[in-house]
């Protein structure tokens, strides 16, 4: 378990260059606390997208106007999106919480 | 991503088959549909028809179901000189639908639309099993 707090950490800067680089790139200045919240809110919002995209074509779906086959697609690809999402939220949830209980 | 795209060609591989399926439908629910007036033509059967097309944005080549074409093969003749619609020798004509080629096609149509079935269900579990990964 030595290896958890380092690897976290590791995972933890990782992630956030990836949420800084857009922002530096554009604007030039970019905290490392709020680029790990856009990039997960990014990520949320992309997920929502997605879902909102599914429930449309389900209500177009019920009105008769859309294949049952575009309704799996979208459903699916929602579900995929959220599924991803989550899992690399609870993942950095995680690593954070392991950085938290570091004794120093 | 490449398994995004592997669902999105398996579901128009389904909506081909489906439409493939609404034309054997009509061909065997008008298997005996004959002409209103004396010697006239009565259903013609439709064969459905596939072409593959490449889709720019996916970068992969699709599949949609063509306009039914009309199978031009004689119609069967029957001896039936009481019905009204029968020509002058008493002959009338029935539709060229022969329903043991109409049930072969419909199972491949089925048997086609579960293998496009099948793909979409491997590429979803690929992806799931993926995500599954950052759980652990």
């Amino acid at each position: 378990m030595t290896i958890a707090p380092a690897a976290a950490a590791a995972a933890y800067q990782a992630l956030s260059n990836i949420g800084a680089s857009a922002p530096t790139a554009a604007a030039g200045t970019a905290a490392p606390a709020s680029s790990f919240s856009d990039f997960l809110s990014g990520a949320m919002n992309n997920a929502v997208g997605t879902m909102k995209a599914g429930e449309q074509i389900a209500t177009q779906q019920v009105a008769g106007k859309a294949d049952i086959v575009d309704v799996v697609n979208a459903v699916n690809s929602a579900e995929l999106t959220l599924d991803t999402v989550v899992a690399v939220r609870d993942k950095v949830i995680a690593a954070y919480q392991n950085i938290m209980q570091m004794p120093i | 991503m490449d398994l995004a795209t592997s669902m999105m060609v398996a579901a128009s591989g389904m909506r081909a088959q489906s439409t493939r399926m609404r034309t054997i439908a009509e061909n065997i629910a008008n298997a005996n549909s004959t002409s209103n007036t004396p010697g006239g033509d009565p259903y013609r059967r439709k064969i459905a028809t596939m072409t593959s097309d490449f889709d720019n944005e996916l970068n992969a080549t699709m599949v949609h179901a063509g306009t039914p074409v009309q199978d031009m093969s004689d119609f069967h003749l029957q001896y039936d000189p009481g019905n009204p619609n029968a020509d002058k020798q008493g002959y009338i004509k029935l539709p060229n639908v022969n329903s043991l080629v109409e049930i072969m096609d419909m199972r491949e149509a089925q048997k086609s639309y579960e293998a496009n079935l099948n793909v979409l269900n491997a590429s979803k579990t690929m992806m799931s099993r993926t995500v599954d990964l950052l759980r652990q």
